[in-house]
């Protein structure tokens, strides 16, 4: 049997709004195997994005338990915290979220930047990298003179650098065409294969048969998964 | 890591280049005034700091106290010295006396020179004092005898040009045409900045071979002269109250029946070396260089920080105003794992880069600027003190707070932002952060609406000193000085023929000084009243019978003296009340007693004003040339012209320099206009005005500056509202209104601020004149007017161009 990588035990979300309890997330209870594919699916407001927010550790549960690799996150300081999803999470959103300032070889360096990598490590981690999405010609522009997909698959180049243990994808399709959503989901498909664990939220049915599981959410609970 | 911020930093400040120029500008300002400041702080500071035991030295001056005030003396008797010789809290005391001479002479080579500078007759423990490397001679037994000079390396050279130094040891300098010495030793100048500026010292004993011989045998007690100077070098576990005690007992065993009468107490008192440059009371030796005034120097810091502020100001107004933009890169940078501390670091990087490009581009200002600040800025001073460590390192210190007072708080701001919410784009903009925005927006019009009126008011009052009528003509009045070392009269009666016979002159009159001059030349008089005796000061005016029809001074009573030699006396009206006659008639025909001598009143004159108008209408008289069988008074021709056209000025003016190199020949002519004279009454009230032109311009381009950022920023933001109000039909205007209402209220509340901080301060600095103009409300209505104009210039700038835009454009983007 495969490594658990987190689970969730009635984990919930609650938030104030004015004078009302609104409950985003509603006792979740989750298991997330190393290896696996996981699609989120649910409508708008859902809770798709909270859920993947607080698992990616952005956000936090309210209220249940959160065990990372066996770490109670929900009891962890937020360095400890820090460190944790620095070192084995990796993020790519639905806007790509690139930092418009930083040219593309940039944008991937940074989270080794964070992690303390060494000079000459990064440079070639990063040419590993570019070498292997065969974009090395592309590494000195700027992310606004580079089409949608190409944003995003950065987007991903940058979610992999740090070789993490789980990738978060919220909608990572969204803003781009079906073509550009083919190569990108077959992208992800093929990393899940090469051994990494993969959880995205989406709307297409399309994405969601990549993966190996679907999870349905529906105001904030899982109906079925 | 740093690279990586410094690189996006340098994008961030491309990007933005108008916020960037914005926050160089301002910051650049206030660094530059820093710097310059700094610089004319650290030189003042720097003076005499070299010397060896210079905490142990100190000058010993007299300080009267009296019922007329408090005066000031840099000097001290003459019997001082011989008092506290045996004094054991002394280490050495020196002794010299300031005498300029006429001429000195090297006669073996043929050289003369007029009135050097800078001689001082000193005894043989000057050396001993102060500590000087003798590279000819030595300081042993070094002026001892009569007939002995050293000179400083730089006059040495200057008498004796093509001699080796050790040459010149041994020849012979002659002063006045008739004291011989002879060089006995020479000394390198004093390398760092100092008042100790003597250059030849004569030894002591020699002054008895000059007209001071009785003055130096009679060591007078009662007697100060500013020239008689002591310094003194205290030992090192020195107790300075003892010295005061004997200091104290000295003076009161030498009062004399006056001060007895009088109730005038004179103070010895030790001024410390580092005293010396600032303390105006004594002064300094070298009258040229002008003075260090500590609160100069305390009001430029001031106006440095204020602008300094300003700019910081707009660098937390413009970063926290662009928060939202940089938003999306926090985020994503806390996404990919930075923590907040490495992000305050990165903003705080992006402020030091800024800070360093501003002071990169200040020290090219600052040197530009010591030139345009001359006024202000010591001639020495020059941009290489800027190689000092103190300054490098007060820089470097300066930098980095200005970077942590512009950067910090945006950076906390910043990085504080909720990384999901930024994400999300549901990024709200804190109420607070907008309403510190505005009290800073405040704060700023609030300092630049005080200097623009302050800057009115003080030009107002200087306006008022300058046109205010003295009480006699001021114009068209030149004034002919005799040369410097010329005695008797008769060439200057000559000199009077000569101007007479000019056509374009209307009245010459020969005296001493111009109804209001820089004279200091007072005596006491005093009037006994039903045996009580008043006694005062009275300014002393000497001239000819034509001087009050030239000065057209009014009698009101009595006539003018029958000649120009005759003992009798005019008195101003303010004379006349103060010694107690009820009306002009009643003091003609009364005396009024100086030195033993009864003087017999024979007219009273208008007032008028002898000096600036700081300072209130002396009693004054008007004597002749009382003493012309010993020596004159008349010193001085003053020439009434009949026009003061700019072509009849010139010529008759061609005319009088003539007259004058006819009658002096080879000597430098001396004149000077009488209204000339007057503004430089004021030359201090022009320097303030000149500092408050400056600091006004500043501020206000300063905060307009930062004005504008705001608006940009915020028009920007409303791009989408001003299309949807201009597509349900608003006018240009509407919407230009719309987008000032909110900053002119700033603008507005700033002045209502100001108003009060203005009204006293200048309040305060009027209290130094005597005269005032008065603190007018249009004053303050017109700066006020001035500044929301400005304001409104500057804000329609952008608000006008956003509201023209075609709606269609601004709101197609969404």
């Amino acid at each position: 049997m495969a490594n658990i990588i987190l689970s969730l035990h009635e984990a919930s979300r609650t938030v104030n709004s004015g004078s009302n309890k609104v409950t985003i997330l509603d006792d979740i209870n989750l298991q997330v195997e190393e290896g696996e594919f996981i699609s989120l699916m649910g409508p708008s407001g859902s809770g798709k994005s909270t859920l993947l927010n607080c698992i990616g550790m952005l956000d936090a549960f309210t209220d249940g338990e959160y065990a990372f690799l066996g770490q109670s996150v929900h009891r962890m300081k937020e360095k400890d915290r820090s460190k944790l999803y620095k070192e084995y999470i990796g993020f790519v959103f639905q806007a790509y979220h690139l930092i418009d300032e930083l040219k593309v070889y940039e944008n991937i360096e940074t989270p080794l930047l964070y992690k303390g990598v060494k000079a000459s490590e990064r440079k070639a981690m990063v040419a590993d990298m570019l070498d292997r999405f065969g974009v090395v010609g592309k590494k000195d522009l700027f992310p606004q003179q580079l089409s949608g997909g190409q944003q995003q698959l950065v987007g991903i180049m940058r979610a992999l650098i740090g070789s993490p243990k789980l990738i978060l994808a919220d909608e990572p399709t969204g803003n781009l065409n079906s073509k550009q959503s083919t190569e990108i989901m077959e992208l992800f498909a093929e990393l899940n294969k090469e051994g990494a664990t993969i959880i995205q939220a989406t709307h297409s049915e399309n994405n969601a048969a990549y993966g190996s599981r679907i999870v349905n959410l529906l105001d904030g609970k899982i109906v079925s998964q | 890591m740093f690279k990586n911020y410094i690189k996006i930093a340098w994008r961030n400040i491309m990007k933005n280049k108008v916020f960037s120029f914005i926050n160089v500008i301002g910051l650049t300002i206030g660094l530059s005034a820093s710097f310059v400041i700094g610089l004319m702080v650290y030189y003042d500071y720097t003076f005499d700091n070299f010397h060896k035991d210079g905490d142990r030295m100190y000058r010993i001056v007299t300080d009267f106290t009296g019922p007329e005030g408090k005066f000031y003396n840099s000097g001290v008797t003459l019997a001082l010295k011989g008092a506290i010789e045996d004094n054991s809290n002394f280490e050495a005391i020196s002794e010299f006396y300031r005498e300029r001479p006429m001429t000195v002479e090297n006669r073996a080579d043929d050289l003369k020179y007029k009135l050097p500078k800078f001689v001082i007759f000193a005894d043989q423990d000057y050396f001993n004092v102060f500590d000087y490397t003798f590279i000819a001679g030595n300081a042993s037994n070094a002026l001892s005898n009569p007939n002995e000079v050293i000179l400083t390396k730089e006059r040495a050279q200057k008498y004796f040009p093509d001699k080796q130094i050790s040459d010149i040891l041994g020849k012979t300098v002659i002063y006045n045409d008739s004291i011989q010495t002879k060089v006995t030793g020479i000394v390198e100048n004093f390398e760092g900045r100092t008042d100790i500026v003597f250059q030849e010292f004569i030894s002591h004993p020699t002054l008895l071979q000059t007209r001071l011989r009785r003055n130096i045998l009679g060591k007078n007690w009662n007697n100060t002269n500013s020239s008689s100077q002591v310094f003194v070098k205290l030992t090192p576990n020195a107790d300075i109250a003892s010295i005061n005690a004997r200091f104290k007992e000295l003076a009161t065993e030498h009062m004399d029946e006056e001060d007895i009468k009088y109730g005038q107490e004179r103070i010895f008192k030790l001024q410390p070396l580092d005293d010396i440059h600032f303390n105006e009371n004594y002064g300094i030796y070298d009258w040229s260089s002008g003075q260090a005034s500590k609160s100069l120097l305390k009001n430029l810091i001031l106006i440095a920080i204020f602008l300094l502020l300003l700019g910081c100001i707009n660098f937390i107004n413009l970063n926290t105003a662009q928060a939202t933009q940089r938003a999306k890169e926090i985020g994503i940078r806390k996404t990919l794992g930075s923590s907040r501390k490495q992000l305050i670091g990165q903003f705080m990087g992006e402020t030091f880069l800024l800070v360093a490009i501003s002071t990169l581009l200040s020290l090219v200002l600052t040197s530009w600027l010591i030139t345009v600040f001359s006024d202000f800025v010591p001639a020495g001073l020059s941009f290489d003190l800027f190689k000092a460590p103190l300054m490098i390192i007060g820089a470097i210190i300066l930098l980095v707070l200005v970077s942590f007072l512009s950067g910090f708080y945006p950076a906390m701001v910043l990085s504080k932002f909720n990384t999901v919410a930024v994400l999300k784009n549901k990024l709200a903009v804190g109420e607070n952060k907008v309403k510190l925005r505005k009290v800073l927006t405040i704060f700023q019009f609030t300092i630049a609406q005080v200097f623009i009126i302050a800057t009115l008011l003080v030009g107002k009052q200087i306006n008022f000193l300058l046109n205010k009528d003295m009480g006699f003509k001021s114009g068209a009045v030149v004034t002919a000085f005799r040369p410097i070392g010329e005695n008797g009269l008769e060439k200057m009666q000559l000199l009077a023929q000569q101007l007479k016979s000019i056509p374009e002159i209307s009245t010459v009159s020969l005296g001493n000084y111009t109804p209001a001059s820089q004279s200091t030349n007072t005596t006491t008089m005093t009037r006994t009243v039903d045996g009580k005796e008043i006694y005062g000061d009275m300014q002393l005016l000497h001239g000819d019978t034509n001087y009050l029809n030239l000065f057209e001074i009014d009698l009101l009573a009595g006539r003018d003296r029958l000649n120009d030699t005759i003992n009798e006396l005019i008195i101003n009206d303010a004379a006349r009340k103060f010694y107690g006659f009820s009306s002009p008639e009643e003091a003609i025909g009364q005396t009024i007693v100086f030195e033993d001598e009864a003087l017999s009143i024979v007219g009273v004159m208008e007032d008028f004003h002898q000096r600036s108008l700081k300072s209130e209408i002396k009693p004054m008289s008007l004597q002749g040339d009382i003493f012309r069988d010993n020596w004159t008074y008349f010193t001085q021709a003053h020439v009434a012209l009949k026009s003061d056209s700019p072509e009849s000025l010139k010529n008759a003016m061609a005319k009088v320099e003539n007259a004058y190199q006819d009658i002096f020949p080879g000597e430098e002519v001396r004149l000077s206009f009488l209204d000339e004279t007057i503004e430089k009454f004021y030359i201090r009230e022009k320097k303030v005005s000149k500092l408050l032109n400056w600091a006004t311009g500043l501020s206000i381009l300063i905060s307009c500056l930062g004005l504008l950022g705001l608006v940009i920023y915020t028009t920007n933001r409303r791009v989408k509202e001003i299309g949807v109000r201009k597509v349900l039909g608003a006018s240009l205007i509407q919407i230009n209104n719309l987008l000032c209402k909110e900053f002119i209220s700033l603008v507005a509340i700033a002045f209502i601020i100001a108003a009060p901080i203005a009204w006293y301060g200048v309040y305060n600095w009027l209290q130094d004149f005597a005269y005032q103009t008065s603190i007018s409300f249009w004053v303050f209505l017109v700066s006020g007017i001035a500044m929301i104009a400005f304001a409104l210039i500057v804000i329609s700038f952008k608000t006008l161009r956003a509201a023209s835009v075609n709606p269609v454009e601004s709101l197609r983007s969404e």
